[in-house]
């Protein structure tokens, strides 16, 4: 009896320190999820204050009528304005143009690039640099060089068409031209990081694929065409989400080449440009709001059938 | 137990992390409240607050007025880039006044050019300055923002508006809040004004005569189409005229349908307004613009083609809407004083036109220095303030000025300058700075762009107009 009291005692002795060691365990973990809360607090007041806020706010200016100090509520009035508005779905049109031509461009030029970067002995990491450096530009500073770049006089591009005998267009002159100048700049901008995206993919396909491909005697565009860009695939998809999102919210270089009201002729305000002009220029920034909370439903509803259409899971 | 816990020694770390974090932005910070700091620290890009004390006792003694001022003004001394011309900083108006009002202290808040308006109204409504530089007056006043100005003006014996250039005063009036009639709000700060300047060497090469002071728009024509082509002497090509088919065309059209007798439309309150964008002057100086357009470089409806400029290359004989800004400073700078010249703009028959233009000063209706916000206003308006507008590159608004001694040296370029603004249209366009601007800029570009004609531009700006006001 006294053996067996002995053993139940002993035998529950390890129960309570494993009881013991658990909570500890516990302990220690609160204590630094605890830490890490104190540590993330600076940025969640910020997201709170520089993000949740103003979406909130802006949500609710929407429904107003305000000049940012007299405000009267208006229902959807905002909303209906913006839907009916001719500018708008123009500056909806300008904005899709200069994206899908942005990305149809860069992404497979870019990949054409990596792939060629990728299969340079030497030299490598120059061209990288060389195709990476309008990335880091300031799309601003980029812009008003641009401006120089295709002007229709002194512009070194119509310089160039005229030698080779071609027609020289007025780009940022001619509203039917102006959308293809910034998809230019909106290119050169954008490349460097394409192709940074691209390379870094090129370089986790395994070698052993290709081996075994020439061992099966695919020709060199062979692999590339079944092999490479099968692989590539979801950095195609990452590249189309980011660039969609990225060329929808475009405003900085269209601003700088044409004002609030996309001159010439609003042929590049874009739905950014549209908000601006409405909100910082003319003081309706219920309007403004309105157009900002469509602009976000298109976005949404756009990027949701690229997810759909790249099937990329996130 | 929980306070042991949260006393450990990460969260205590991560504490005073985060302490040492806020005391370090709080010190880095520019003291923008107190009488403590030095006035001479630096300006940093965007907006910057720049405060200093004076101290002592006074009259004004523990009193503060804070002052808004936008463009390219700094505290420190510092030298144009271009012409190498030293510009005093403000620190110069600061010590005067502070020497002239004991006890009192001015701090400066400068911010740029670039989205005034917003940043404006964001620091009204926060109540961040007494005195504002204001040129949308119009919308402040009519929130019933601005302090009227008439009673400080009746009560003081030793101010009189007679100072300010002839209709410098009218063209900032402002309507208050459910009232028709205009008001004082801001005294003329600033000045502006838009004229047409030309170069003499190429009409002397062209052998064409000298624009006249106040040239018509056949004028204009006849000389812009004879000077266009290949210039005789230096084998160049050469533009008889150029404008700004963009951001400021709205206002060069308006010009010319005042010119012609016209007018952008009446009323000055936005439910009174009725434009008159499609009126038979506006169509007949859109295709006056339209012709003129032949004989410009292209580009002008990007704001190209005019790069050379009051540069010794110039290839162009006549500029149409420009301001003064940089003109008197740049034209010396280059050498090009005996060749830039200025002429007036159209005017119509009571002899106005032309864009009104520049800053008043104003004090925000929140102000709780309002005294010392006038004697500010009162001050920046002296002589010795507007010389040091004057050195600072802009243009002054008062009278005296034409018998400055710095301004007797170019009067040349300056008397028609003060000419000009003696001369704009009053009161000023109110939609200058709202939609129906952009909407007849981008009209006027469909137009000059060929996407439209002329008469079909101008009755979709008179509609979208129109219809901006109906929903306001």
């Amino acid at each position: 009896m006294a053996k067996n009291s002995v053993e139940i005692n002993a035998s529950s002795n390890p129960s309570t320190d494993t009881s013991i060691g658990f909570e500890t365990m516990r302990q220690k973990k609160r204590k630094s999820q605890l830490t890490w809360y104190v540590f993330l607090l600076p940025s969640f007041l910020g997201i709170l204050l520089f993000m949740v806020y103003p979406i909130v706010e802006s949500f609710r200016l929407s429904f107003f009528q305000s000049n940012g100090t007299i405000e009267n509520f208006i229902g959807l009035a905002n909303f209906k304005l913006v839907l009916t508005s001719a500018t708008f779905w123009n500056s909806v049109w300008n904005t899709f143009f200069i994206g899908i031509f942005q990305i149809l461009i860069t992404i497979p030029l870019g990949f054409i690039f990596a792939s060629l970067i990728n299969s340079t002995p030497r030299g490598q990491n120059f061209f990288k640099v060389v195709y990476f450096l309008p990335n880091v530009t300031s799309i601003v500073a980029a812009a008003m060089i641009f401006q120089f770049v295709l002007h229709p006089e002194m512009g070194i591009v119509n310089f160039a068409l005229e030698a080779v005998g071609l027609p020289s267009p007025g780009w940022f002159s001619d509203p039917s031209t102006s959308k293809w100048g910034v998809i230019f700049l909106a290119v050169w901008h954008w490349i460097g990081f394409v192709i940074i995206i691209c390379l870094a993919n090129l370089q986790a396909i395994s070698p052993e694929m290709y081996e075994a491909a020439k061992i099966d005697g695919a020709s060199g565009i062979q692999q590339w065409f079944f092999i490479t860009i099968p692989n590539m695939a979801g950095t195609f998809a990452f590249l189309l989400i980011t660039g969609w999102i990225g060329a929808l919210q475009r405003f900085n270089e269209v601003y700088v080449l044409g004002g609030p009201n996309g001159s010439p002729a609003r042929s590049i305000q874009t739905m950014g440009a549209f908000i601006y002009e409405r909100g910082f220029t003319g003081f309706e920034f219920g309007v403004a709001s309105a157009a900002t909370y469509i602009m976000f439903i298109i976005i949404l509803i756009f990027t949701f059938i690229n997810l759909k259409v790249s099937k990329m899971k996130l | 137990m929980m306070l042991k816990r949260f006393f450990s020694k990460g969260s205590l770390l991560a504490l005073a992390f985060m302490f040492i974090l806020v005391a370090a932005l709080v010190g880095c910070s520019s003291d923008s409240g107190g009488s403590s700091s030095d006035g001479g620290s630096s300006n940093s890009g965007g907006s910057s607050s720049e405060g200093s004390s004076s101290g002592g006792d006074g009259e004004w003694a523990g009193q503060t007025v804070k002052v808004q001022l936008i463009g390219d003004f700094s505290m420190e001394d510092s030298t144009d880039p271009i012409t190498g011309v030293k510009t005093p900083g403000l620190h110069v108006l600061k010590e005067e006044f502070e020497s002239q009002h004991p006890g009192a202290t001015v701090e400066f808040i400068i911010m740029p050019w670039e989205g005034y308006t917003e940043k404006t109204q964001a620091m009204l409504t926060s109540k961040e300055a007494d005195v504002y530089q204001m040129p949308g007056i119009a919308d402040f006043a009519a929130q019933g923002l601005l302090e009227p100005l008439q009673p400080y003006i009746d009560a003081d014996d030793e101010f009189s508006l007679d100072i300010f250039i002839d209709n410098q005063v009218d063209g900032w009036k402002a309507l208050p809040p459910e009232s028709s009639e205009l008001d004082i709000f801001g005294l003329p700060f600033l000045g502006d004004a838009r004229f047409i300047t030309y170069d003499k060497q190429l009409f002397d090469e062209w052998g064409v005569e000298y624009l006249s002071e106040y040239p018509t728009m056949e004028e204009i024509t006849e000389k812009a189409q004879k000077m266009t082509g290949t210039n005789p002497v230096t084998g160049e090509q050469n533009y008889g005229i150029w404008f700004r088919g963009d951001w400021s065309s709205a206002f060069t059209l308006i010009n010319a349908a005042e010119g012609l007798g016209g007018k952008w439309g009446t009323g000055f309150a936005w439910d009174e307004i009725e434009f008159q964008f499609n009126s038979p002057e506006m169509l007949q100086g859109l295709n006056w613009l339209l012709d003129m357009q032949e004989l410009a470089p292209e580009g002008i409806v990007s704001n190209q083609g005019s790069e050379k400029w009051l540069t010794k290359d110039n290839n162009i004989a006549i500029m149409l809407n420009q301001g003064p800004g940089d003109l008197v400073e740049q034209t010396y700078a280059q050498g090009l004083e005996d060749r830039i010249a200025i002429a007036q703009e159209f005017k119509d028959d009571s002899g106005k036109g032309g864009l009104f233009a520049g800053s008043p000063i104003t004090i925000a209706k929140d102000s709780e220095n309002k005294d010392l916000a006038w004697e500010w206003l009162k001050f920046a308006t002296s002589d010795f303030a507007q010389k040091y507008v004057y050195e600072t590159g802009a243009m002054p608004a008062v009278k005296s000025a034409a018998e400055w001694d710095n301004v007797k040296e170019v009067s040349e370029l300056m008397n028609p300058v003060f000419e000009a603004m003696s001369t704009p249209y009053t009161p000023r366009y109110p939609w200058g700075s709202a939609q129906p601007r952009f909407i007849l800029t981008s009209e006027i570009e469909a137009a000059l762009t060929g996407e439209r004609s002329a008469e079909e531009a101008l009755q979709k700006a008179q509609k979208e107009s129109t219809e901006w006001l109906e929903n306001r």
